[in-house]
């Protein structure tokens, strides 16, 4: 029943301490070519064309003490390869520090089969919300970089009617570590700055969001 | 009257003043282009040239000057006229004028152009009195035209420059911080395309209603998959279920 519980347990038992330093920003649709130009100068395997995405991702929660954050889950397939599904777990980013270059939050990772919507609506988890992204994908060393347009869903369950959200793409920079490390900071606001005329990042993400949604 | 002589003196003094100015740029000019032709360059003669178009114009902005009674007004009537030389004249004119005599005298108080250039405008006046009024209208227009097009071709080209001076000068936007905050909130939070529900009141009917929505957008977003018991288990499970929805 206390699975907020069992969670923090899994978190501060170091089961699976990993933790994702991550940059968001954007970049208005009208720039973006020259951003992915940019990227792929920058990145690995920059003599490929940079490989794209089509997913769909649905946001599952629960509620479990009204006194704590809900839990959520993000399980996100692709629609070139229906099959592949991935479900993601991902902590409160940590606003506290401002020392840090990047934010951080505690994330989990894990490959899982299809039905992994079944299994969670069976444990209790809720659709809280979904929605398509679209986009490329770029690697350097162990720097994840996506540049994805993110499209609402009209019609609940039909991935083909879609709207876009806005009219920028949505850039984010992310490194998986086992632990906290400096120097990887250190690295991605390296990088970041070699994007800077084109994209804002944000550091600062405030909690207020969560009153405003 | 004695005011408006005051007035007068004042604004020759400053007529002489500009003049003198006028003088010493041409003059500086002038020894330039003789001395130094050889690494003359066009930007520092145009410089010299609008150097002296300003002096120019200030002194035709003095003449129009409210302050500056009507030249034209004042007769200038040459009292004396000698064939000896004048020392004084000698030095106000820096040599160029040794005397006031009968030979400068009509050249330098000239009112009417030269007879050879009045019988010039003259002839030119004759000329355009005889052609027909038709081919000069129409002659008219085509110059008007010629103008107008020529206008148009250079206010064009200048628009060009000063748009694209301004594109240089400017970066061009290329993100919008209110978009990455959308974004951002939408990822996370579901900011905008979260599907607005009722605040739960346990009302048992709207609970019903919205799990079965619940239930279609799972078994939609499961397209692929084979029908089978699992789905009347989770229909009774998620309808069943004790946790509610924030």
């Amino acid at each position: 029943m206390d699975s907020t519980g069992a969670m923090g347990q899994v978190l501060s038992s170091k089961v699976a301490p990993v933790v994702e330093n991550f940059l968001q920003g954007s970049v208005l649709d009208t720039s973006k070519d020259v951003l992915i130009h940019r990227l792929r100068g920058l990145c690995d395997n920059a003599e490929n064309q940079p490989e794209i995405f089509h997913d769909h991702e649905i946001v599952f929660i629960m509620q479990g003490n009204p006194n704590q954050q809900p839990i959520n889950f993000h399980a996100r397939h692709s629609l070139m390869h229906p099959d592949a599904w991935h479900l993601r777990y991902l902590g409160v980013a940590d606003i506290g520090d401002k020392n840090k270059l990047t934010l951080i939050r505690h994330c989990v990772d894990a490959g899982v089969s299809s039905n992994v919507v079944d299994f969670l609506n069976e444990m209790g988890f809720k659709i809280d919300f979904e929605f398509i992204a679209k986009g490329y994908f770029f690697h350097k060393g162990r720097m994840k970089v996506t540049v994805s347009k993110l499209y609402k869903i009209l019609q609940p369950g039909s991935t083909d009617q879609v709207e876009p959200l806005s009219q920028s793409h949505l850039v984010e920079l992310s490194v998986v570590a086992p632990r906290v490390q400096e120097q990887i900071g250190e690295d991605m606001k390296n990088f970041a700055e070699q994007l800077k005329p084109y994209i804002l990042y944000k550091i600062e993400l405030k909690l207020d969001h969560l009153q405003t949604v | 009257m004695q005011k408006e002589e005051k007035q007068l003196e004042q604004s020759l003094e400053g007529l002489i003043q500009r003049v003198q100015e006028l003088k010493n740029a041409i003059q500086l000019f002038l020894l330039k282009l003789e001395h130094e032709y050889e690494s003359l360059n066009w930007p520092s003669v145009l410089d010299n040239f609008a150097l002296l178009s300003g002096q120019l114009n200030s002194l035709g902005r003095l003449l129009k000057n409210d302050k500056v009674p009507a030249l034209r007004n004042h007769v200038f009537l040459p009292l004396v006229l000698s064939p000896d030389r004048d020392a004084e004249l000698e030095k106000l004119t820096e040599r160029r004028v040794m005397m006031f005599n009968h030979a400068v005298v009509p050249d330098y108080l000239r009112t009417k152009p030269e007879p050879e250039v009045e019988e010039k405008i003259s002839q030119l006046t004759n000329k355009a009195g005889t052609v027909v009024q038709e081919t000069a209208q129409k002659q008219f227009n085509n110059l008007n035209k010629i103008t107008s097009n020529l206008l148009d071709i250079i206010n064009s080209a200048k628009e060009e420059w000063e748009s694209e001076s301004n594109q240089k000068s400017s970066q061009p936007v290329t993100f919008s911080t209110a978009d990455t905050n959308n974004l951002v909130s939408t990822i996370l939070f579901g900011k905008s395309i979260k599907v607005t529900r009722k605040p739960d009141t346990s009302n048992t009917q709207s609970q019903g209603m919205s799990n079965q929505q619940q239930q279609q957008k799972v078994q939609s977003a499961t397209v692929s998959k084979a029908p089978s018991a699992i789905k009347t288990q989770i229909k009774a499970a998620s309808s069943s279920h004790p946790y509610q929805r924030p």
